[in-house]
């Protein structure tokens, strides 16, 4: 992989109809298990509604801006992602965040540090749209959308996401009432 | 991540719901599997099914036979095992069958523990959802599969039936999205999941939810006959409820037999069913487990005893088959003399001896899934070396006792409905004055968490499980949001975090039914006169919480 940043942004987008969300954790658990155990999906609550939050792929990724240890990149292929080997657990991605998904925990949940794969147990945990298997393009989606029984994730053009009433997941969670079937 | 570690290696089906949904496995390092996703689309694939595919290589996994010598475990041989089971059996021997296996296996164990005097055959299903199955099928009323959910005009949930199987909330969401007004009606005290998308939520207490179903069946213009007319309770929103399904002309009742409310599963199913049929439509049980109604089907078939029976009677020795029963009924005071199992669970740790036994996803079959639609599953891998399926553990134990050939019940007959008739009119469970704690589904376990439990997700997720409580509850315990709040129940506490819930019901507290540590706070009890098994929610007065 190219670590050098690159300027190529990916234009599509986890999205979330949040009509649909039952609030099963299907993400959640295919996430966690097809990334090592360190999950990337986490969850805000917002009355009724337990919503998920992931990465939202930001154009400009205050997260990349902010790491120290250029752990944070966008890739060759415009997708922000975090490169296991150089991330010191700092949380300084975690904290620039202006939509606070990236994990406050550092070693991303609890579960992060049991995990047979951990190098530190300190890092923090990073949507990379399932990059092993969407890097080639065509209708492959990441595997949180692959898992959502109720049918309320997919992975389209961030531009739209307005056209088809959905909403980019981890955009405005906790923002002006996104919660519209509540 | 490795191109190995994403190579998909072998295609079946997840037997822990009736939604059957195709399992794909991938390696995830040396010896190690984990659940792989359809690149395109989103097939769907909830947090239990995704947990089956780490259990197959989890660390946990019993291989070997093991027998209990004081504090510790020792190894023995499978043969030595067998022969002390039979040498126990001699004033006879109960064996606990886990209902949820393949319609093959099933057979097979009833066929051989009928060629053995002195076996009696229990096949064990969540005592709620073989109520609900009963009732519904004597009501004559059709089984809807999911895919047929959203071609229905009308939807009545009974329980948190989407937490249940999360995959059949996609046809009642796909018909609201075309069609917005569809009426969704929820009977759940427990507000779960499914509340959350009801058009006509029903106020009931804990244990009035045939009340609310009759009130509504009445209001809709269905004759439920006595049932109905006797339990029919008053209450405006079920008659709101009712007008709104009324003009439906292909109405699906979704019922998940909640356990730990009281409620009289069987008049419910029963119930349901007439109004399913009343209405154009069928009902959609959402069961623990895939292969329920064939276990409830197969018992009837070959006059295998109740599960009441089978624990009422403490004179035979039991042993219980890949079925947690200790763990279901959420009680330690049952004695189990030999239990076989393929991962760690409340029955094994109470056991003399331990057996290991093949996983659904190592044995081939038939199962009849998503209502009665039989799906033939293939094994996602062979199972350990040494390790058998149930079917041929039983064999081999009746063949021990001299038996060298089974007797089956019945050759090749397609298991019949269950014909039980109208049940009788249930007695109301009386509501004790001051808050109750009862039990809500989890989309994350199935059942009592006895398989996926042991998965590394679920553990993660419930390492300090949720309490929800109405914000009447937090006040007058002075609880707080997020908090963390030892419940004292029945002698047994555990430690929750809190969360106020405004979508209960004043009084109302729900724990996570998927945690066998959970049921230990709500322990069943055995009718074995009835033959029933009832689990009440539990009053939690002032000075039960502690910090």
């Amino acid at each position: 992989m190219d670590t050098s940043a690159s300027n190529q942004t990916m234009e599509q987008r986890v999205l979330i109809d949040l009509d649909r969300c039952i609030e099963c954790r299907s993400c959640a658990a295919a996430c966690y298990y097809s990334h090592a155990n360190m999950p990337a999906v986490n969850f805000a609550r917002a009355g009724w509604a337990l919503l998920p939050v992931i990465c939202r792929q930001c154009k400009a990724a205050s997260c990349v801006e902010a790491c120290p240890a250029e752990a944070m990149v966008r890739d060759e292929n415009g997708v922000v992602r975090r490169r296991l080997l150089r991330c010191i657990g700092c949380g300084s991605c975690a904290r620039a965040c202006p939509f606070g998904v990236l994990p406050d925990q550092l070693g991303g949940t609890p579960t992060a540090s049991r995990s047979p794969q951990r190098m530190t147990g300190h890092q923090v945990a990073k949507c990379d749209l399932c990059a092993d298997r969407t890097v080639d393009g065509g209708d492959v989606v990441p595997r949180c959308v692959a898992a959502c029984p109720a049918g309320a994730l997919s992975f389209a053009d961030e531009h739209r996401a307005e056209q088809l009433k959905l909403t980019v997941l981890g955009g405005r969670a906790t923002g002006e009432n996104p919660y519209k079937r509540r | 991540m490795a191109a190995a570690q994403t190579e998909q290696t072998a295609v079946s089906r997840c037997t822990l719901c009736p939604a059957a949904c195709q399992l794909q496995l991938a390696g995830a390092g040396p010896d190690a599997w984990r659940a792989e996703y359809p690149s395109q689309g989103s097939a769907g694939l909830c947090p239990r099914g995704s947990a089956v595919c780490e259990l197959l290589s989890s660390h946990l996994r019993i291989s070997t036979a093991m027998r209990r010598r004081g504090p510790r475990l020792a190894e023995v041989s499978i043969a030595s095992v067998l022969r002390e089971i039979v040498s126990r059996a001699s004033g006879g021997l109960t064996v606990l069958l886990d209902g949820n296996m393949p319609c093959e296996q099933l057979a097979s164990a009833a066929a051989w523990c009928n060629a053995w005097p002195q076996a009696r055959l229990c096949i064990a299903v969540e005592p709620a959802d073989k109520q609900m199955l009963t009732g519904i099928d004597s009501s004559g009323a059709e089984y809807l599969p999911a895919s047929r959910l959203a071609d229905c005009d009308g939807f009545v949930v009974i329980g948190d039936a989407f937490a249940a199987n999360p995959m059949c909330s996609r046809g009642v969401l796909d018909r609201r999205a075309g069609e917005p007004r569809t009426p969704i009606v929820v009977i759940d005290p427990a507000a779960g999941t499914a509340s959350k998308f009801a058009t006509h939520n029903v106020a009931v207490g804990a244990g009035m939810e045939l009340a609310a179903l009759a009130a509504v069946a009445a209001s809709a213009g269905v004759d439920g006959g006595p049932l109905a007319r006797q339990t029919a309770g008053e209450m405006s929103s079920a008659e709101a409820a009712g007008k709104a399904i009324a003009g439906c002309k292909r109405l699906a009742v979704l019922i998940a037999a909640e356990y730990g409310r009281a409620a009289p599963w069987q008049q419910i199913g029963y119930l349901a069913g007439l109004l399913a049929k009343g209405k154009g439509g069928g009902a959609a049980a959402q069961t623990v487990g895939a292969n329920a109604l064939a276990a409830v089907r197969t018992a009837a078939a070959t006059g295998a005893i109740s599960l009441a029976e089978a624990l009422s009677d403490g004179t035979k020795p039991r042993l219980a088959v890949g079925c947690d029963v200790a763990g279901m009924l959420g009680r330690e005071d049952i004695e189990i003399f030999a239990a076989a199992a393929p991962l760690p669970n409340e029955t094994t740790d109470a056991a003399e001896i331990i057996l290991p036994l093949a996983m659904n996803e190592e044995l081939s079959g038939t199962i009849m899934a998503d209502g009665d639609r039989p799906v033939r599953v293939s094994p996602l891998m062979s199972p350990p070396v040494g390790v058998v399926s149930p079917a041929s553990l039983i064999a081999a134990l009746v063949k021990q006792a001299g038996v060298s050939q089974a007797r089956p019940v019945k050759e090749g007959a397609p298991l019949p409905r269950l014909q039980a008739g109208p049940p009788a009119p249930a007695t109301v469970w009386k509501d004790p004055s001051g808050p109750l704690v009862l039990l809500g589904r989890q989309a994350a376990n199935s059942g009592c968490g006895a398989v996926t439990g042991c998965a590394s997700w679920q553990q993660a997720l419930n390492q300090t499980p949720e309490l929800r409580v109405s914000s009447d509850v937090a006040e007058a315990h002075k609880l707080k949001n997020l908090g963390l709040a030892n419940l004292k129940v029945a002698g047994s506490s555990l430690s929750f975090r809190i969360r106020i819930a405004p979508e209960l019901g004043s009084g109302i507290m729900v724990m996570p039914e998927g945690l066998p540590q959970v049921r230990k706070l709500l322990p069943s009890r055995i009718d074995a006169a009835t033959g029933t098994i009832t689990c009440e929610p539990v009053c939690v007065p002032q000075g039960l919480f502690g910090g």
